[in-house]
């Protein structure tokens, strides 16, 4: 593969690599900070560039929409929204799931109101964690670039036929201009089928019907399809995540290990967040500490077992959770770790940290301070806790 | 412009033979508006020539339709969500578009209808109808408006009426039905304001020691709920779904004290009865009384009457008590005498006799026997006259426990039902099989059999007053003189019938097969009309239903420079011709069909078609259509313009509905008029407004 590189910001990434699947249709809603993917991906409509029919749709709640009418006749299909666009989608987002549509979403992850903010945040996202829907991060436009291209492969495998979101945080991500290594159509063509391959579709030659009213009787089987397509996801995601490392020679797991060979304590994030807890690792380790860092990619389906085997001796983890949950025994994130490693041996004790909402920036000292405290918290014998840091009180 | 294609019933009888899209087996309620309209719309279409695809907004349409694993379309079909069938059909029509694209193909012409009730178009799908159409995909979107949103019991129910009990299939509107008034919790007689056909449903069976009921799952109960001390119990209403075993419903205990029945005069017939007995010596009964009330329990248990043949018969064999008592009975009530040549039966000849039998809807073979609904408004005197007849002909007693055997199971229903108003405790009804050669009672059997029976004994009056408090704990309603609770036994799952339900004026509850259960509700839309009653817009004492006037939504969507056009099932070619006119036309188009619901707008199901005529007539809801500034009045609505005369009050309109009865009271007269005044103020616009 020739290599290339590109600055581009975040969402530039997402609308670039979009315009090489060259989706059939792309149905969107503009919302601060996801705006500049459809901006982007409109001139390529305009110039004739793709052949994907834009829907300029007037809310996202018919984005999502349009966007499991076009899927269901067998269509490739991809949409972006961020923060209230994706909560006014929530919906249809199980009806896209339900229906086994294997749409794309970037989401600009970006906090809710009120009070209204447009910067990063990834609660949006991690509330529509039971959604069936596979959910990716990324920490950076390289990232993004990539998981725009993988999730589409995921999503359309004959053994998962599910929607897929990945996001990137508001402006820390999808603003930042970054260094973008940038792949060709044919090294596109070649990893992605040209067509989805589906059995049923919505179409005038066949007579079928879609969307029917199921009751007690059915339903729950329905379902349990679901849940055993998610459990399929997993193995199809590591799967081209492995043939995605080979094409382009960039490694990529869907959890990164950063320095926890010989680790006693490791931070534990996702998204933007584990750029800060590497640079952490580097000046702790600088300072003879024993530390690494664990970045979770795929959040679902939830990756139990690797989680397990990168954390498995670590005596305390210090988690960095840019989102928000009130009243809860956890961060969000911190809520699935723990129910991933209950009652497995040589487990770290857990010590969640809400950190960054609405796009407040954390500062390294803050990082280290949190990370002091989940080693007193450890000693003291504290096997979870769950604080706020880096607010003014 | 406008241009409506016209279309014969040339025409008509060549597309029938098209095949239907809505294919029958679907679930809506008969005399349903909405599939009436859907095989009209979709005929039009499938005349075209170019495929149909159909998006359907969740609504009756679609859930009657399409209960997995079966479905009634014979097209292509999606259902996306309720407030989104717009959108959907943008993704898919765009869709299809950009993967000929790809191949290089042109766009292929496809038919796209998008069909939506009043609920996903004038209120929650408004904006994705409105988006759409801004957008210009090509697609006719059908809102099919029945003016509100929409929602049972088995079919072999009986209702507790004035005239008795009745099967709930036998019920009409206007019948006087029981209910439980909560305020006072008396046994109050109610009107029934509406009969509604529910498709099939899911039945499933709630027994309590003493009662059986099979409803769906979403029928409202009357149930006790008791608070921790006991000190704030009340009745509340739970669905059948929200009920578990051991919670506390409320039954029928008694029937207030009835009268004695007036039979209808048989026309006397003067040929046949000097066979046996002198000319017309019989003597019928003006009334009922308890004697004659037990010779007719031993004619249900054991008796048959052959009217042609002139016999009543009585299996019953010589030397028993109970022919002694027959033969006494016969004579002091008609004054004739049985023969009894016969060992094993005793005959009664008399044609009158078996005309009189007859007449009683008592039911003539051993199969179908059942106790008629007037005996449930005897005295209970006489009702206790029946059950010792029905003891001595199919029944035992031991101790003080009595059994009633019988091959009809519609009898051992009934007879549990009365044994209910009587204050006896009655068991449920076991079902057995009896082998041919086997003894029933005193019967041989002469084939193999099914055979039901049912165990019943007196009840022992508490001492309520003493002991109250301890007694509520076990009966609720101990001192209700009229009604009781029992606890649930079982809720089991039966399978899937034809339903049924019932609307109560004031009470909205009826008492079904002993047990005091709820009508289900209708909530207002923004397509509601103005005054009309739903159960979110209730006619009170200050207000009469609902405030405002529905939307002009036709007119809505013509301001988005589409083509929008109004049609009633009632007239087809008009409606044909608009589906047409919409499709063709290359963008959005909008058609709003005036859909009759008889659930809703509570009418007999018979009538649907009647109800939207009137509509037009009546120029409540006008058939126009409109594009660009330009308007046209078209089939009945042109005519009316032509000629007033032939425009109807809308009070023709509004008294078919029950959801307008409220109306006629004379409180509301002044609404009635100014209801009027609006719609010639409306009309009047539309003709100024139309070029016709
Ligand atoms: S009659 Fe009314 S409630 Fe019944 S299926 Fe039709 S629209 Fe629905
Ligand atoms: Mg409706």
């Amino acid at each position: 593969m020739l290599k290339q590189v590109r600055g581009m910001t975040g969402d530039e990434a997402v609308a670039y690599a979009v315009k090489l699947v060259n989706p059939d249709v792309l149905a969107a809603y503009p919302i601060t900070p996801q705006t500049i993917i459809v901006e982007r991906y409109s001139d390529f409509v305009n110039n004739g560039e793709v052949d994907t029919s834009f829907i300029p749709v007037e809310s996202e709640h018919s984005a999502m929409s349009a966007c499991v009418g076009a899927s269901m006749t067998g269509a490739r299909v991809f949409t972006a929204t961020a923060s209230a666009g994706l909560a006014l989608m929530y919906e249809i987002l199980y009806v896209a799931s339900g229906m086994r549509c294997p749409i794309v979403l970037a989401v600009a992850n970006r906090a809710f109101s009120a009070p209204i903010n447009i910067h990063g945040e990834c609660t949006d996202q991690l509330v529509c964690r039971d959604a069936s829907w596979v959910s990716l991060f990324g920490e950076s436009a390289q990232e993004a670039y990539d998981e725009t291209i993988m999730s589409f492969k995921i999503g359309e495998h004959p053994d998962v036929q599910l929607p897929t979101m990945f996001g990137i945080e508001g402006f820390i991500v999808t603003h930042a201009l970054e260094r973008v290594e940038t792949m060709s159509k044919t090294d596109v063509e070649e990893f992605l089928p040209a067509e989805r391959d589906v059995k049923y579709k919505f179409s005038p030659d066949e007579v079928m019907t879609f969307g029917s009213l199921v009751l007690q009787d059915y339903y729950m089987e329905i379902k349990r399809q679901q849940e055993e397509a998610m459990q399929n996801a997993y193995k199809v995601t590591k799967e081209v995540m492995a043939e995605f490392t080979e094409l382009t020679g960039r490694k990529m797991e869907i959890v990164e290990k950063y320095q926890l060979e010989d680790a006693e304590h490791a931070f534990i994030s996702y998204g933007a967040t584990a750029g800060n807890a590497k640079a952490v690792v580097n000046k702790l380790r600088e300072k003879g500490e024993k530390v690494g860092a664990l970045k979770i990619r795929l959040h679902r389906p939830f990756p139990i077992d690797d989680i397990y085997d990168a954390l498995k001796g670590i005596k305390s983890a210090t988690i960095l959770d840019r989102s928000a949950t009130y009243g809860s025994p956890g961060t969000i994130v911190q809520g699935d770790i723990a129910t991933a490693l209950y009652g497995k041996k040589d487990v770290p004790t857990l010590h969640g940290f809400i950190n960054g909402l609405g796009g407040r920036v954390l500062t390294l000292p803050q990082i280290i301070e949190a990370y002091e405290k989940a080693k007193v918290y450890h000693e003291e014998g504290k096997t979870l806790t769950q604080e706020w840091i880096g607010y003014r009180s | 412009m406008l241009e409506l294609p016209s279309i014969s019933v040339k025409d008509l009888q060549e597309w029938s033979k098209l095949g239907e899209v809505l294919t029958s087996g679907h679930r809506l309620c008969s005399g349903c508006g909405a599939g009436i309209m859907a095989r009209q719309v979709t005929l039009a279409a499938k005349a075209l020539g170019d495929p149909i695809m159909i998006v359907n907004a969740t609504g009756c349409l679609e859930v009657a339709t399409t209960i997995y694993p079966y479905t009634a379309w014979n097209a292509p079909w999606l259902h996306n969500a309720f407030e989104n069938a717009p959108a959907t059909a943008s993704g898919a029509i765009e869709a299809m578009k950009a993967m000929r694209r790809k191949q290089n193909k042109p766009d292929r012409n496809v038919n796209m209808i998008i069909f939506g009730g009043d609920g996903g178009t004038y209120d929650i799908g408004l904006q994705s109808l409105s988006g759409a159409i801004e957008r210009g995909h090509d697609f006719l979107y059908v809102c099919y408006n029945n003016g509100a949103y929409m929602n049972c019991l088995s079919l072999d129910t009986h209702i507790m009426t004035e005239e008795g009990l009745k099967r709930v299939t036998d019920i009409k509107i206007g019948d006087q039905v029981y209910a439980f008034n909560q305020k006072s919790g008396e046994l109050v007689l109610k009107e029934c304001s509406g009969i509604f056909d529910n498709g099939i449903k899911k039945i499933y069976e709630l027994n309590t020691l003493h009662h059986t009921i099979r409803t769906t799952i979403n029928h409202p109960f009357l149930i006790v709920q008791r608070s921790r001390k006991n000190i704030e119990n009340k009745l509340i209403w739970k669905t059948l779904g929200e009920l578990n075993v051991g919670d506390e419903i409320v039954v029928l205990k008694s029937l207030a004290e009835g009268n004695s029945y007036t039979f209808e005069t048989i026309k006397m017939s003067k040929l046949g009865d000097y066979k046996v007995n002198k000319l017309n010596e019989v003597a019928l009964p003006k009334e009922s009384n308890p004697e004659l009330m037990e010779f007719l329990g031993l004619f249900i248990g054991d008796g048959w009457v052959r009217v042609h043949k002139t016999e009543i018969g009585f299996s019953i064999p010589k030397d028993t008590k109970e022919r002694k008592r027959l033969i006494e009975l016969t004579q002091k009530l008609f004054g004739i005498t049985p023969s009894e040549v016969n060992p094993n039966d005793v005959y009664i000849y008399s044609v009158n006799l078996a005309k009189f039998i007859d007449s009683l809807d008592i039911g003539k073979g051993a199969k179908n026997k059942k106790i008629p609904s007037w005996i449930f408004t005897l005295p209970l005197e006489e009702k206790e006259g029946l059950i010792k007849g029905l003891l001595q002909s199919d029944g035992y007693t031991i101790g003080k426990s009595n059994r009633y055997v019988s091959a009809s199971i519609e009898l051992l229903k009934t007879m549990r039902l009365l044994l209910q108003t009587m204050n006896y405790r009655v068991g449920k009804i076991h079902k057995q099989q009896k082998k041919k050669g086997t003894f029933v009672v005193y019967r041989k059997l002469l084939e193999d059999s099914n055979y039901g029976y049912i165990c019943f004994s007196r009840k022992k009056e508490p001492n309520v007053g003493k002991y109250l408090s301890q007694i509520k704990q076990r009966d609720f309603l101990a001192d209700n003189p009229n009604f009781k609770t029992e606890k649930i036994v079982s809720i089991n799952f039966i399978r899937e019938e034809p339903t049924i339900d019932l609307r109560v004026e004031d009470e909205h509850n009826f008492i079904a097969d002993g047990i005091v259960v709820h009508n289900t509700g209708i909530q207002r839309s923004g397509g509601t009309p103005q005054s009309a009653a739903t159960t979110t817009s209730p006619p009170g004492k200050v207000i009469p239903g609902k405030i405002k006037w529905a939307k002009p939504l036709a007119e809505i969507m013509a301001a988005h420079e589409i083509p929008a056009f109004t049609a009633s099932p009632a007239y087809i070619r008009d409606l044909m011709a608009k589906v047409q006119a919409g499709l063709k036309h290359d963008g959005s188009a909008f058609l709003l069909v005036d859909s009759p619901c008889n659930l809703g707008q509570r009418y007999a199901p018979e009538i649907s078609i009647e109800t939207t005529k009137i509509a037009v007539k009546s120029c409540f809801f006008p058939l126009y259509g409109t594009y660009l500034g330009e308007w046209i009045l078209t089939g009945e609505s042109a005519r009316i313009a032509k000629n007033p005369d032939r425009k109807v009050p809308v009070e023709d309109y509004l008294k078919l509905q029950g959801r307008f009865r409220h109306l006629f009271k004379p409180e509301w007269k002044k609404k009635l008029i100014e209801i009027q005044e609006t719609v010639d103020e409306r009309w009047e616009r539309l003709v100024n407004l139309a070029s016709c």
